[in-house]
């Protein structure tokens, strides 16, 4: 009995903390005239579709296009780059390796709000801000890549050792191990880790806001911040943006909750 | 050369080479960014050197500037503020939340990681759903605290100058809980069952096996997510932009924003640059602090 009073309590708990996603559905739903009613209601009298109206009328697609290009672009680098370095860190013990791991670490604590303006004068200095999106890929791999290099390097460690070995006295080259038989084993970590980087990266807001400065380059942040203006008063479609900005995240993050919950507190803390 | 060769594809040169090449990408991205600040933080930049390598140097002319700025130390005690609320809401709730999900009752893991459903979303996203909540006419705050009597007259949370930094910080608190309680979640889950059962024979009560045995043994991860959190805390930013962006009149700015401010708003790169420093290096120390911490773990 005391277990389904505990759950009980839990949803509450879980309701009303989740609430603010709610009222972003909710509002989304309501047409406006419902919106700025006092008291406000709960539950919508009279739901509105608006989604394909708001989508065309704020450019959505162009702007949720260059998310994903930035995402994509951050996912792949960050893998491309980040993969190895985590299987060496796991596999080797050193100083050395002690030492860049403590490096990267460090690098992983720098808040993007406050090295926005060296990497904007720099990439200033070298033309990268000709090309803004690429230069937003370049900064938020930066910031994503130890977090990334944490989280895949607890995977590689619950790979047995005895098993690339195994491989070598086959007569296979480190390499080929490597690919063949370490990189297929940790495959749930690295998915898992990317997935969680494109997400990240999905809603990145400071580098796009700082270092693109065409309209039709900009991303899904800052097409909302575009959208709520100083004196906004469409909450409807504000909302309306969010929520088909927000809704396939939370689709995937419902998909591997369990995995990135795991993930995550494996590598967290250590 | 072919030793290297052989080395790099067959030996310790793999190790290093996978190594490297990503330390290369940070050291460049991030280490020499970092260095790059430094040394502009004791330049004049303003938008007509911004493209030269060798600007003139003015000594601590910045960080004088910047000192005897007159939102200065309004701003600082607004990051102190901003920083050590938020952890310390952020830290109880968890905690308290991550205690009640260590119940045994059906769902308690699957329930728990829905938490993170808040974590997972764009923040700027999530400061436009509070802006909504926070809306001083029709927003749902003020209907729900006036109807239950808490409350006579609405508030404008963001545009009241006295209550704005709280309003940013109460957003800030619910970022902040998944992600703090998951990790107390890990920490309580390595504590021994069986000890609690010796003590609940010795007659131990729920609170004193709380402030005797919980706490105690959950010192250690209290202070490495004292640390994430002072770390994250600092690298809020899109709350700011979305919420009141610093305003009005600079009562609910914070450090990192203002950086930010000083250099692409008021274009003053080099005073924004000079409060990147400093906080940066405040970054640094905090995790130094968190390494430390966890490298004694691993010893224990």
């Amino acid at each position: 009995m005391k277990r389904y009073v505990l759950l009980v309590v839990a949803i509450g708990f879980l309701a009303i903390y989740l609430f603010p996603l709610y009222w972003m559905y909710l509002t989304a739903f309501k047409p406006s005239s419902e919106t700025f009613t006092y008291p406000p209601s709960f539950w919508p009298a009279d739901p509105q579709f608006n989604f394909v109206r708001v989508f065309i009328d704020k450019k959505m697609d162009v702007y949720l296009w260059n998310s994903l290009v930035v995402a994509c672009g951050t996912t792949v680098i960050a893998a491309l780059i980040g993969t190895g370095c985590a299987y060496a860190l796991a596999r080797v013990r050193s100083v050395w390796m002690d030492l860049v791991l403590f490096l990267i670490l460090m690098m992983q604590v720098l808040p993007p709000s406050l090295m926005a303006t060296p990497i904007f004068v720099l990439f200033n200095q070298i033309g990268l801000i000709a090309t803004p999106r690429f230069a937003v890929v370049l900064a938020q791999t930066a910031k994503v890549l130890p977090l990334y290099i944490v989280l895949c390097r607890t995977s590689f460690m619950q790979i047995p050792k005895e098993l690339e070995e195994a491989a070598r006295v086959d007569g296979a080259s480190r390499i080929v191990a490597f690919f063949r038989i370490i990189v297929p084993l940790a495959r749930n970590g690295i998915l898992v880790t990317s997935v969680l980087i494109f997400l990240q990266s999905f809603g990145e807001y400071v580098y796009s806001r700082t270092l693109i400065s065409q309209e039709d380059l900009q991303t899904a942040t800052v097409g909302l911040m575009n959208f709520m203006g100083p004196n906004t008063t469409d909450w409807n479609g504000i909302m309306t943006y969010a929520v088909i900005y927000v809704t396939p995240i939370v689709i995937v993050f419902m998909l591997l909750q369990r995995k990135i919950v795991s993930g995550l507190t494996a590598g967290a803390l250590k | 050369m072919s030793a290297l060769l052989r080395s790099l594809r067959d030996g310790r040169g793999f190790d290093v080479a996978l190594a490297a090449l990503a330390l290369a990408y940070l050291l460049v991205f991030s280490a020499f960014p970092l260095v790059y600040n430094v040394a502009m933080s004791f330049q004049e930049v303003d938008m007509f050197s911004l493209g030269d390598l060798i600007r003139p140097f003015v000594g601590l002319a910045n960080y004088r500037a910047l000192f005897a700025a007159p939102e200065f130390w309004s701003i600082m005690g607004n990051t102190a503020l901003f920083v050590s609320l938020s952890i310390v809401f952020q830290l109880a709730i968890g905690f308290g939340l991550a205690l009640f999900f260590q119940q045994d009752f059906i769902g308690a893991t699957y329930l728990r990681g829905l938490f993170l459903a808040a974590w997972i979303i764009p923040a700027l996203v999530a400061g436009a759903i509070w802006k909504w909540i926070f809306a001083g006419d029709f927003g749902v705050l003020n209907y729900m605290l006036m109807s239950t009597g808490i409350v006579n007259d609405k508030i404008f949370w963001l545009s009241t100058p006295a209550i704005s930094l709280y309003s940013v910080i109460i957003a800030n608190i619910w970022l902040g809980i998944p992600f703090n309680m998951i990790l107390l979640s890990v920490g309580l889950a390595g504590i021994p069952k069986d000890m609690y059962e010796a003590a609940a024979l010795d007659g131990a009560g729920p609170w004193g096996r709380f402030w005797h045995m919980t706490l105690p043994m959950m010192r250690s991860t209290i202070g490495a997510v004292t640390c994430l959190g002072i770390i994250f805390t600092l690298q809020q930013f899109d709350l700011f932009a979305s919420l009141t962006q610093g305003g009005p009149a600079n009562s609910s700015n914070v450090a990192q924003y203002w950086s930010w401010q000083l250099s692409f708003q008021n274009y003053d790169i080099a005073t924004g640059s000079a409060v990147s420093v400093l906080m940066l290096g405040f970054v640094i120390v905090v995790a130094l602090l968190y390494v430390r911490s966890t490298r004694q773990e691993h010893r224990a």
